[in-house]
């Protein structure tokens, strides 16, 4: 059975700067696969490049999502074969009510699979149900999107809509940054209720403590534009305690 | 210029005399204003002199059948068809509404000359052809709105309706003007009076045929301690201006003029207005939003000008423009002229384009480009419709924004 997710000697440009310099990465159904890396190492680029953002320019290799390359279709048609991304800076996006927007998400996904658009009410109370586990509340749910969210709101946000989306491949980029402790505790249990033989997760972070909470199958050490090394999840601990000197940067 | 070769055709108008004689007068002297005059720079009008344009004399026989609106149930409709008064509607009046006809009544002619633009095309010309001319005067509280819907089937035409309102002191009304005519050219002129602590909830849709031009000018006086809160969309016509002069010649008046300008293909929207503010302690406020598509063009010009002894004026203006298409354009003339040294006057305008980032994180959410564009574009709107407190109204305006908006989706694959 062919991979998740099969990143093929990637290579990608923001604007004339080559950025991601050929990362290979395979992920399985139902594994998580954790990311670390020193800051401008093309985490996020990574990120962008796999959701498909405009002006992240492929240069060469693949992406495929169950064998199939992704690399012709539009950031929303990804999303909609099941792919999510958490952002590390979530968007504020000032007059767009929360509610109509999650609902636009969601129904965009259902008319693809061919279902009914959601009932308006059975949704609020999907919405408030599942906000309730990230301890968001109705006031959260009904300003604009993140706009008046502090940074550890944002983040569980990100997470409530990741809940309602249901993505088979979820990219998370730094949603534990900015958490404290009891966030950190609020944001992994709701990433570890998605956690499932049929999805899969590639978490990018910089601490070894989110690791204990979504314990990962893999751990990618990622530097200049490339995987340096790969290992078990005690590859984490091992750049806790040393940082990312010995990982070589040149190679 | 000879009479013969202006545009709208007057061969046919005579006998005229009083203010209405002085306005033919003034006409025939100017006609349609030169674009080297700065207040037309930025809207020419050498499209009408190529019109073939004579004043409306009948009603369409469509009737108001044409207006598509989600108008208020309970309003209360006069009809103007190719710029005539359908005089039957007027036993719709609610009580509190006296109507009369302003080549009968002298005292409200007199009145709307004195209140209108000066040196303005529309208010000469249109006051000298009036196609029809209503008075209403309007005592207490009367709460059913009043709308004015003006439609038209003959574009050889020119409509020139003009509309005179005067609020009782401490009346209150809602008012509404729809116009969805498909006349040559639409010039409605309106002057309206709000007395002491009378309060108005005013709207305006101009929503008029693709190949229509809108001119329009109104004049607003607003006595001590009254409340006028005003909204206008401009969303059809291939040229139009919306033209309002304002007088706060009270003190402790309050007045919201907020607009919106809608357009695509190309289309040309001018909000122009003047905001005197010729007594102290009054609040004017105006939010301003375009959005333009295609090879449109948008041009907001405010003046706000306030007399020396104007103190504590509050005077904002903020205009926002958002172009779709590379070829669009927008222009805003905002103009301070104080004369009072303890005012409160702010005035900003932008020009943008919908933000990248924040469509990529709709996008990434499974929402296709069209719907996100569309969601950012309510949102820029929705902003300024917010505004609006007469729910009546609103729920006039918001259909006529969002149907815009399912139709406007079409160009962007061209002009990457
Ligand atoms: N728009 C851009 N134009 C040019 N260079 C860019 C652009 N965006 C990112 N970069 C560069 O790409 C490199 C990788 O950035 P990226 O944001 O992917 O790093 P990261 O690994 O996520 O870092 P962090 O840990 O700080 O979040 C950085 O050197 C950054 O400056
Ligand atoms: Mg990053």
């Amino acid at each position: 059975m062919a991979p998740l997710l099969e990143i093929r000697d990637l290579h990608a440009s923001v604007g004339d700067t080559p950025i991601l310099k050929g990362i290979n990465l395979a992920i399985n159904v139902g594994e998580i696969h954790a990311i670390m890396g020193p800051n401008g190492s093309g985490k996020s680029t990574m990120s962008y490049v796999l959701a498909g953002r405009d002006g992240y320019e492929v240069t060469g290799g693949d992406i495929l999502m169950n064998g199939v390359s992704m690399l012709e279709m539009e950031s929303d048609e990804r999303a909609r074969a099941g792919m999510f991304l958490a952002f590390q800076y979530p968007v504020e996006l000032p007059g767009v009510g929360g509610m109509s927007f999650l609902r636009a998400a969601v129904n965009a996904r259902r008319i693809e699979a061919g279902e009914d658009e959601v009932d308006q009410l059975e949704f609020v109370k999907l919405v408030r149900a599942k906000a309730k586990n990230l301890s968001i509340n109705d006031d959260m749910l009904k300003r604009a999107v993140n706009v008046g969210f502090s940074g550890g709101e944002k983040k569980r946000y990100e997470i409530l809509q990741m809940a309602l989306l249901e993505p088979v491949l979820s990219v998370l980029d730094e949603t534990d940054s900015g958490l404290d402790v009891d966030a950190l505790k609020i944001v992994s249990d709701g990433v570890n209720l998605l956690r499932d033989p049929a999805r899969s997760m590639l978490v990018i972070t910089h601490y070894q403590r989110l690791l204990n909470h979504i314990v990962p199958d893999y751990v990618h050490i990622l530097a200049g534009g490339k995987i340096r090394r790969t290992g078990g999840k005690e590859l984490a601990l091992e750049v806790e305690e040393s940082g990312y000197v010995g990982i070589d940067d040149a190679a | 210029m000879s009479v013969s070769t202006m545009q709208p055709n007057l061969d046919q108008l005579a006998g005229l005399t009083g203010v209405r004689a002085g306005a033919l007068t003034r006409w025939q002297e100017t006609g349609w204003p030169h674009s080297r005059v700065e207040q037309w720079r930025f809207t020419r009008l050498a499209s009408l002199e190529k019109m073939d344009l004579r004043p409306a004399s009948a009603a369409a026989v469509t009737g108001t059948a044409a207006i598509s609106a989600d108008l208020p149930k309970n309003a209360a409709i006069l009809s103007f068809s190719n710029g005539v008064l359908d005089v039957a509607d007027l036993a719709v009046l609610p009580v509190g509404v006296k109507a009369s006809f302003l080549n009968e009544n002298d005292t409200a002619l007199a009145a709307l000359a004195a209140s209108v633009p000066a040196s303005h095309p529309v208010s000469d010309l249109s006051l000298a052809v009036m196609t029809s001319g209503l008075h209403l005067e309007i005592a207490g509280k009367v709460d059913v709105p009043i709308i004015l819907a003006f439609t038209g089937d003959d574009n050889g035409v020119s409509s020139h309706p003009v509309v005179s309102v005067k609020l009782a002191d401490g009346a209150s009304a809602v008012l509404a003007e729809w116009h969805q005519s498909a006349v040559g050219l639409s010039a409605p002129l309106m002057a309206i009076e709000v007395g002491d602590k009378a309060r108005l909830d005013y709207a305006k849709v101009q929503h008029d045929s693709a190949q229509s031009a809108h001119l329009a000018a109104t004049g607003l006086t607003l006595g001590e301690g009254s409340v006028f809160e005003g909204f206008q969309i401009s969303v059809g016509g291939q040229l139009a201006r919306l033209e309002t002069h304002v007088t706060l010649s009270g003190e402790n008046a309050d007045c919201t003029l907020s607009a919106i300008y809608l357009g695509r293909a190309n289309q040309h929207h001018d909000i122009t207005t003047n905001m005197s503010h010729a007594k102290g302690h009054c609040l004017s406020n105006q939010i301003i939003r375009g959005v333009l598509d295609d090879s449109a063009r948008g041009v907001f010009q405010g003046k706000v000008h306030v007399a020396p002894d104007a103190q504590k004026t509050d005077g904002q203006q903020m205009s926002r423009a958002l172009l779709l298409s590379r070829k669009a354009e927008a222009d805003a003339k905002p103009e301070l002229e104080i004369y009072a040294d303890d005012v409160l006057c702010a005035h900003g305008a932008t020009v943008g384009e919908l933000d990248e980032t924040q469509l990529f994180y709709l996008t990434s959410r499974g929402i296709d480009r069209d719907t996100a564009r569309g969601m950012l574009i309510s949102a820029f709107l929705d902003d300024a419709i917010d505004s609006i407190s007469h729910l009546g109204l609103a729920a006039m305006l918001r259909p006529v924004t969002t149907a815009w908006m399912t139709t406007s989706n079409h160009s962007e694959a061209g002009d990457q």
